[in-house]
């Protein structure tokens, strides 16, 4: 069965050039589910189980953070491994307070098709 | 301002990891560039310890060819992703340069990218500021990003 990821991130054009780094990076999805925050995700993962989520940290209504509250109260999706993608220079605190809300990995813009490699690769 | 070679030095990184183009620096503008025309300008502030801005300035036809290298798309007209993709673009280089102009743990603070375009429009944004503007030439054609950072009293 093929793989399927979830691009969360409020910008439409992101969410392509995210896609589009992870066929640089040799990773092919036979699926890409996307959702403009966190809520939007919610609402996809109670009915598709992606593989891995891809998650903006900066996003109107739900943000990033509460995302990652909300995935890790639900047992049907708290394992699927959530990577943030943040820009260098972003808020370090932000990132920090991802990973201790169970993010399983960050990668900072820019990034090469190797580091998208090094990050996700392990997680599928 | 010595932030010449920290531009040229992050631009390139961010344009060829990013944008998969290559591109060739040229030498600092002598004079200041705040009237565009048929072009965008994607910008993002400083605030903080330095407070100021950083920004992309581009002929819209080279945004659209930079946008399609950016997207692996086709991009016809200016639309949402073109603002989108240079305002992308602007956030990466004002975060890569961060850690510079705070190079000592100073707080700085980035602002969302804003994006302007039009026939015709002039910016003038940071009063009393050191600046540096750069050229970049792309097979599109040239654009200029530009740093400025207000003078500390």
């Amino acid at each position: 069965m093929g793989k399927t990821v979830l691009i969360i991130d409020d910008s439409n054009t992101m969410r392509k050039i995210v896609n589009r780094s992870l066929r640089q990076a040799g990773l092919e999805f036979d699926s890409v589910l996307e959702a403009g925050d966190g809520q939007a995700a919610l609402d996809i993962l109670a009915a598709e189980k992606p593989d891995i989520i891809l998650s903006d940290i900066n996003m109107p209504n739900m943000d990033g953070l509460e995302f990652l509250k909300n995935k890790a109260a639900d047992p049907s999706i708290k394992d699927i491994p959530v990577v943030m993608v943040t820009t260098e220079g972003g808020s370090e605190d932000m990132v920090e307070q991802s990973r201790q809300l169970g993010a399983s990995g960050c990668v900072k813009k820019p990034f090469t098709p190797d580091q998208v490699n090094d990050v996700l690769g392990p997680l599928l | 301002m010595d932030f010449k070679e920290k531009i040229v030095e992050v631009t390139t990184e961010i344009f060829e990891t990013m944008v998969m183009v290559d591109l060739t620096p040229g030498e600092p503008l002598a004079e200041h560039v705040s009237r565009f025309e048929c072009s965008m300008s994607a910008i993002v502030g400083f605030a903080g310890f330095k407070q100021g801005n950083l920004a992309i300035h581009t002929p819209e036809r080279v945004a659209r060819g930079l946008t399609r290298d950016f997207l692996g798309m086709e991009v016809n007209e200016i639309n949402e992703d073109v603002q989108d993709a240079m305002g992308e673009l602007a956030n990466m280089l004002a975060g890569s340069l961060k850690p510079f102009i705070a190079s000592n743990g100073e707080r700085v603070e980035l602002s969302l990218p804003s994006v302007v375009h039009g026939k015709e429009y002039t910016l003038t944004v940071v009063n009393d500021a050191d600046w540096v503007m750069i050229p970049f030439q792309v097979s599109h054609g040239d654009f200029l990003v530009g740093l400025e950072l207000k003078k500390q009293s």
